[in-house]
């Protein structure tokens, strides 16, 4: 509880640092925006015991950038060739992360990743449009999901 | 050497921009909502991430340089939950995905 206190208030420190450009005049009203971030912070996402790791946020964070520019590339590339190539389909897939934080995540980051948007969720399934069919696009999601799983330090 | 940031940041200023227009071309190519969806998300975080990061590379100090980047994260979580909106309250009006007829 504590420690994650400090942690977001030093992270909303480091935010107000840098909207502020580094300048130090404005900090007693940085100090005030602070207090409040924090706090609509702790409402609506109260710390718990999950154990977020930071080892699992660098490798999503490595996988997420790569595939996400593959993502704009490719779609990129669909857009300007000559003669409609698409081939779009529903898929259905199982989704096994818990709701709140990881499921939006996944849903946000799914709509970024090469070839896929996410367009409905129910309790354990996620129906996705895929713009291309032939593309690798369930074993696309299990990896994304896998990543997102050890970020929150899910059971795999 | 400043001649060579220039040269890096308008190279990526220039990548980012065409990233921009594919995703516009991809608007209006694409034949329905969920496949429009694919081209604005993807392409323009893509050419957004390239634009600040020329911008950035230019910046006239660290915290300004940061700030540029933030925009970053900041506008990929709005657009990336937008797209998903859009996609399920279409999904919710019972509009079916365009399909390639005949094959």
């Amino acid at each position: 509880m504590i420690s994650t206190i400090a942690g977001r208030g030093l992270l909303f420190a480091l935010f107000w640092w840098v909207l502020a450009e580094g300048r130090l005049e404005g900090w007693g009203l940085g100090l005030v925006a602070i207090i409040a971030a924090l706090a609509a912070s702790l409402v609506l996402l109260p710390p718990r015991r999950s154990r977020f790791s930071s080892i699992g946020l660098l490798a999503f964070l490595g996988f997420f950038l790569l595939r996400s520019a593959q993502g704009g590339a490719q779609v990129a590339v669909l857009a300007l060739r000559s003669g409609l190539v698409l081939r779009p389909t529903l898929l259905e897939l199982p989704l096994t992360l818990p709701p709140g934080a990881p499921r939006t995540l996944m849903i946000n980051a799914l709509g970024l990743m090469p070839g896929t948007v996410a367009v409905r969720i129910t309790d354990h399934r996620l129906q996705v449009h895929a713009l291309d069919e032939r593309m690798p696009i369930a074993a696309e999601a299990r990896a994304l999901e896998r990543r997102i799983a050890r970020l929150f330090g899910a059971p795999p | 050497m400043p001649g060579m940031l220039e040269t890096a940041s308008l190279l990526l200023l220039l990548v980012g921009a065409f990233f921009f227009f594919a995703g516009t071309v991809g608007l209006l190519r694409f034949p329905d909502v969920y496949s429009r969806l694919h081209a604005l998300t993807k392409a323009d975080n893509l050419g957004l991430g390239c634009i600040l990061l020329g911008l950035a590379v230019q910046a006239e100090s660290l915290g300004a340089a940061l700030k540029l980047l933030l925009i970053w994260p900041l506008v990929l979580a709005a657009s990336a939950s937008v797209s998903f909106a859009i996609a399920r309250r279409a999904d919710a009006l019972g509009i079916r995905p365009w399909r390639r007829q005949g094959d």
